[in-house]
């Protein structure tokens, strides 16, 4: 018994101490955003008591183009998100509930391009984008992210599809529904958390996204983590503003992974355990 | 031509009479245009905000500032250039990049608006200009196609200009008893007894790639050194270079920590934060080091010529405004460049906390301003074949001279060898890029 | 899962399954493989940014004879695997000792794992500045306290060719070793306890029963944990981009960095395509060992 508590309380140290290695330096980064000029450069650091100062945020929202920055963040994330889980769940449907010809050289290489590393598309991006003549960066953006999400997408409906008995469907077939009705009247419902966690991941990606962004974008189109990097300038880093940009740009994964920590660790795992 | 000038002073002149007061407004036809302008994220252009937004107030014209940092700008520009319409009205590019610009046909030559009548000030006075800056900067030709010369024509106007001279602590200095260092000799001399005092020395870039270049660059020119001879062989390891680097490696041993990791940012703050003695680079300097936000070491400061070697050399670098070939608004683009280069402008920018272009500029601000007479004096210095602006720079500024130097400030090797491993591989470039056909 | 009741269902209309793949699969192509084609194609090129493509000349194979002999491009590599081995090697050791130690269910696991997928969320280009700021040679909090606690003179960590190696596989070390954590106990908490008690009663000590029980039966997690940590180390550019931007010297700069940079920096476009063929290459190698590992859509689909 008392060798059991002994065990449980190193057990509770041991996870608190490591929670504080994973949290300690986004800690930092909060801190600093909160923190003036003087307080930066001065070097000590102050966890916590510091008298502090909201004129790095400020900064931001007034001068430092924060707002423009933000819509183009959302409205690439959520366009590729709502195009990524439409697509890709149609495509993962049809590959969880039929057999045709190609089917397992399609199922290889959606995971086979999930691997195309960024740096590979950088420059043929750029290409794109120099010769098309395509106005609008926010839409080869969106595009690329789409693309990017698609693979991993598919892979992650896929075992949800595979989950939903196919009585279901049948059962709403002979009632006379056609396909695209029991897509959307009788699966969907069922997917809700699969989609969910295909939505986090695939948000997640285009929120914090930045080698593409940064070639493919201009003034106006930037997105928040180019934004961000834009505070790296040529009189030096300016630290306190850029901790501010970095913490609000985490805020939405934090929220994610707050309220769906249990969705984003299945998603994570659905790759390795599954298989 | 000359009629429609003339009908155009007539107009002007029947307004005037009618009106009883001003003259007609040149700025009334770009009212209300929003041009976009495209510079770095440098202390004189972020004092130059306040310009710019005098500009708009008094024009009409909207002006938005897109700053990137400075190494950033190029491939911005450059995408923005080549696309059929760009976004930028007006780009600021660093000097060495103007020789690219022209020979892709991305800018508009200047000489167009100044043949018009209603954009240009008589009262503008391009001859005032200090030289050096105009040629380096906006002027491209040459018999080597990236310098000034014979077939020269004119892409850009300075702003934001500079060269290099020698800031340093005069409160330091009278403490150790020091002489300000004419020549380099004195200099590493001077640097040797700082650091026995435990004192960093001179702060320097060091960051792999374009910085430790640029950094090594500023001592090449006056030890006698060249990247290239005459008949383009790279002679990047002779005496003279690799002195040079000799130089840069006692810099980083003797001076302030982490040079290695200094862009100019980093390495001029730590001048300004008051943690190193003496800094050789852009006359930027000073204007930060006034500058209450930036530094803590404002009215310590003294200046000099840029140290001599076996010549005097200084930095032709900093940076000019022109207008790309494929800008929405040029017309009030050209109002934008004259408007922050005038007299008035330039007058403006050294109020403001920035660094101005013409030469009566400085006069007249000689008694305010230390370092004024020693720019002056040192303009004539600048070289404005400080390093070859050919394509194939890039590479061997970051890939070859960017990776060599950071192993003669990060190791202890000998230098030859490493000078003349990356004078192998400057070779290896220029001999790919079919330079030695001729010969 | 009877085959035959899925089957009847398209039967009206046998291109419907078609439908429902081909928007996604051209998005894919546009998106991937247009790209990936294009890297081919602009590698047979001498193309620089501000120029027309179609006056870039053709340079047939000289930009893959140049990069066989290129020294760079094979110390990129060097480094790259370097970082590899030295991330995944400690990411895993650490992960799998963690979770093994940590396995046994306990009330507010669920918080600790929450709190343990933060850093995988946070988005790369933060992680790059939070730890350039950590790092710093003169404001760096790192510095401070290792002068106040060990009384260690302060480092220029990202000036230093061994240091600022040292402070990228930190830095990913922070940021992937809960990956491998959760990961793993996931497959732990998912082993069958029957086989665990019988082992115990077998009189099986501890470490019998990590090394020749447990392990040996999560083996397919672990390998695939590691192929993929290996595909992200050719990845990823993004931390060190920011935080060193690969120096000194090319200290931290992996490959898919040393691409941008040759792409962006000294604007070889032409080269640097060349390079990503070779990137291309390396990293679909070790995606078809995953592939023939695990294929999840494979081995339920039985075709």
């Amino acid at each position: 018994m008392n060798d059991g508590f002994v065990r449980q309380l190193w057990h509770y140290l041991a996870l608190i101490f490591l929670a504080l290695l994973a949290l300690a330096p986004i800690w930092v980064m909060i801190a600093t955003s909160f923190k003036d000029d003087v307080l930066v450069q001065d070097g000590k650091p102050l966890w916590f008591f510091f008298a502090p100062t909201l004129e790095n945020y400020q900064y931001i929202v007034t001068r430092g183009k924060f707002d423009r920055y933000l819509t183009n963040s959302v409205i690439v994330g959520a366009a590729s998100t709502a195009i990524t889980l439409l697509l890709g769940g149609f495509c993962a449907y049809a590959l969880a509930r039929t057999d045709f010809r190609g089917r397992t050289l399609m199922a290889n290489s959606t995971l086979l391009v999930r691997m195309v590393p960024p740096a590979v598309l950088a420059v043929p991006a750029f290409a794109f984008v120099t010769f098309s003549g395509v106005k609008s960066d926010l839409a080869v953006l969106t595009f690329f992210y789409t693309a990017l999400n698609l693979p991993f997408a598919i892979w992650l409906l896929f075992g949800f599809y595979k989950q939903i008995p196919v009585e279901l469907e049948e059962a709403a077939i002979v009632d006379g529904a056609t396909s695209l009705q029991v897509f959307f009247r009788v699966l969907l419902p069922l997917m809700k958390s699969g989609y969910a966690v295909a939505a986090i991941f695939t948000f997640r990606i285009a929120w914090n996204e930045f080698i593409l962004a940064l070639l493919l974008t201009g003034r106006t189109t930037r997105t928040l983590p180019v934004g961000a990097a834009g505070f790296i300038t040529d009189t030096g880093v300016e630290w306190g503003r850029i901790m501010a940009m970095g913490t609000l740009i985490v805020i939405p994964p934090l929220l994610f992974t707050f309220f769906a920590a249990r969705q984003i660790i299945a998603g994570m795992t659905a790759g390795a355990v599954k298989g | 031509m000359k009629g429609l000038i003339a009908k155009g002073l007539l107009a002007a002149g029947a307004l005037a009479l009618t009106t009883g007061l001003a003259v007609a407004d040149p700025y009334e036809k770009y009212r209300g245009t929003t041009i976009v302008v495209s510079w770095p994220a440098l202390s004189h252009f972020k004092k130059a905000e306040e310009l710019v937004a005098e500009f708009t107030e008094e024009t009409g014209i909207e002006v938005e500032i897109d700053a990137l940092q400075y190494l950033k700008l190029r491939d911005r520009q450059l995408l923005e250039m080549s696309k059929d319409e760009g976004e930028y009205d007006v780009v600021s590019w660093v000097v060495m990049w103007k020789g690219e610009y022209v020979s892709k046909g991305l800018l508009t030559p200047l000489s167009q608006f100044y043949t018009s009548g209603s954009l240009v000030d008589p009262s503008y006075d391009l001859n005032d200009v200090a030289d050096a800056y105009l040629q380096n900067g906006g002027v491209v030709g040459g018999t080597k196609g990236y310098m000034p010369g014979k077939s020269g024509a004119m892409y850009g106007v300075p702003f934001g200009a500079e060269t290099s001279i020698l800031a340093y602590r005069k409160d330091i200095f009278e403490e150790q008893g020091l002489e300000v260092p004419k020549t380099y000799d004195e200099l590493r001399d001077v640097m040797a007894k700082l650091h026995e005092a435990g004192i960093p020395a001179l702060t320097s870039r060091g960051k792999t790639g374009h910085q430790v270049t640029a950094a090594w660059l500023l001592h090449l020119a006056p030890l006698g050194g060249k990247i290239f001879d005459e008949n383009w062989n790279p002679v990047i390891n002779s005496p003279e270079a690799v002195e040079a680097a000799q130089v840069l490696r006692e810099v980083a041993q003797t001076g302030p920590k982490g040079i290695p990791t200094f862009g100019f940012g980093e390495a001029a703050a730590a001048f300004l934060q008051g943690e190193a003695a003496m800094h050789l680079d852009t006359l930027k300097i000073a204007a930060m080091s006034r500058d209450p936000k930036l530094s803590k070491i404002d009215g310590k400061v003294g200046y000099a010529l840029h140290p001599v070697g076996s010549r005097c050399g200084s930095e032709t670098g900093g940076f000019a405004a022109g207008i790309p070939a494929n800008a929405p608004n040029k017309e009030a683009a050209f109002l934008f460049l004259q408007y922050i280069t005038s007299k008035k402008g330039d007058q403006r920018m050294v109020e403001l906390g920035g660094d101005p272009v013409r030469i009566s500029t400085l006069q007249n601000n000689a008694d305010k301003f230390d370092e004024y007479s020693v720019v002056a004096e040192q303009l004539p210095c600048a070289d404005p074949d400080w390093r070859p602006l050919i394509p194939e720079w890039n590479e061997l500024n970051i890939d070859v001279l960017g990776q060599a130097l950071t192993e003669v400030i990060t190791t202890d090797k000998p230098i030859q060898p490493i000078m003349d491993a990356a004078n192998e591989k400057a070779r290896a470039i220029m001999e790919r890029e079919g330079y030695y056909v001729w010969q | 899962m009877s085959e035959i009741s899925q089957k009847p269902r398209f039967e009206p209309g046998a291109f419907t399954p078609y439908a429902f793949i081909m928007p996604a699969i051209v998005v894919m192509m546009g998106g991937l493989l247009y790209p990936v084609v294009m890297a081919f194609y602009l590698s047979f090129y001498d193309w620089e940014i501000g120029r027309k493509l179609a006056d870039a000349p053709f340079v047939s194979f000289d930009h893959f004879v140049r990069m066989v002999a290129d020294p760079q491009v094979w110390e990129v590599l060097w480094v790259t695997i370097r970082f590899g081995f030295w991330t995944i090697t400690i990411e895993m050791t650490l992960g799998v000792a963690l979770a093994l130690l940590l396995e046994k269910p306990i009330r507010g696991a669920s918080i600790f794992r929450t709190i343990f997928i933060l850093p995988l969320m946070v988005s790369p280009v933060v992680v790059g500045l939070i730890w350039r700021y950590l790092f710093d040679a003169r404001i760096g909090w790192i510095n401070y306290y290792l002068g106040v606690w060990f009384g260690i003179e302060p480092q220029v960590w990202l000036g230093d060719p061994q240091l600022a190696f040292f402070a990228i596989v930190f830095t990913d070390i922070w940021q992937w070793t809960p990956f491998i954590f959760i990961i793993v106990i996931a497959g732990l908490q998912a082993l069958p306890s029957e086989v665990v008690e019988a082992s115990t009663i077998d009189g099986a000590n501890w470490y019998q029963q990590i090394f020749l029980v447990k392990l040996p039966m999560i083996k397919s997690i672990l390998v695939i944990a590691l192929l993929m940590r290996l595909i992200d180390v050719f990845r990823g550019l993004e931390v060190m981009l920011i935080m060193t931007g690969g120096g000194p010297g090319r200290s931290t700069e992996l490959l898919s960095l040393h691409i941008y940079n040759r792409a962006f920096d000294t604007q070889q476009l032409g080269y640097a395509s060349a390079i990503s063929v070779l990137l291309i290459a390396i990293v679909f190698g070790i995606s078809t060992v995953i592939l023939t590992m695990a294929n999840p859509m494979k081995s339920k689909s039985d075709v």
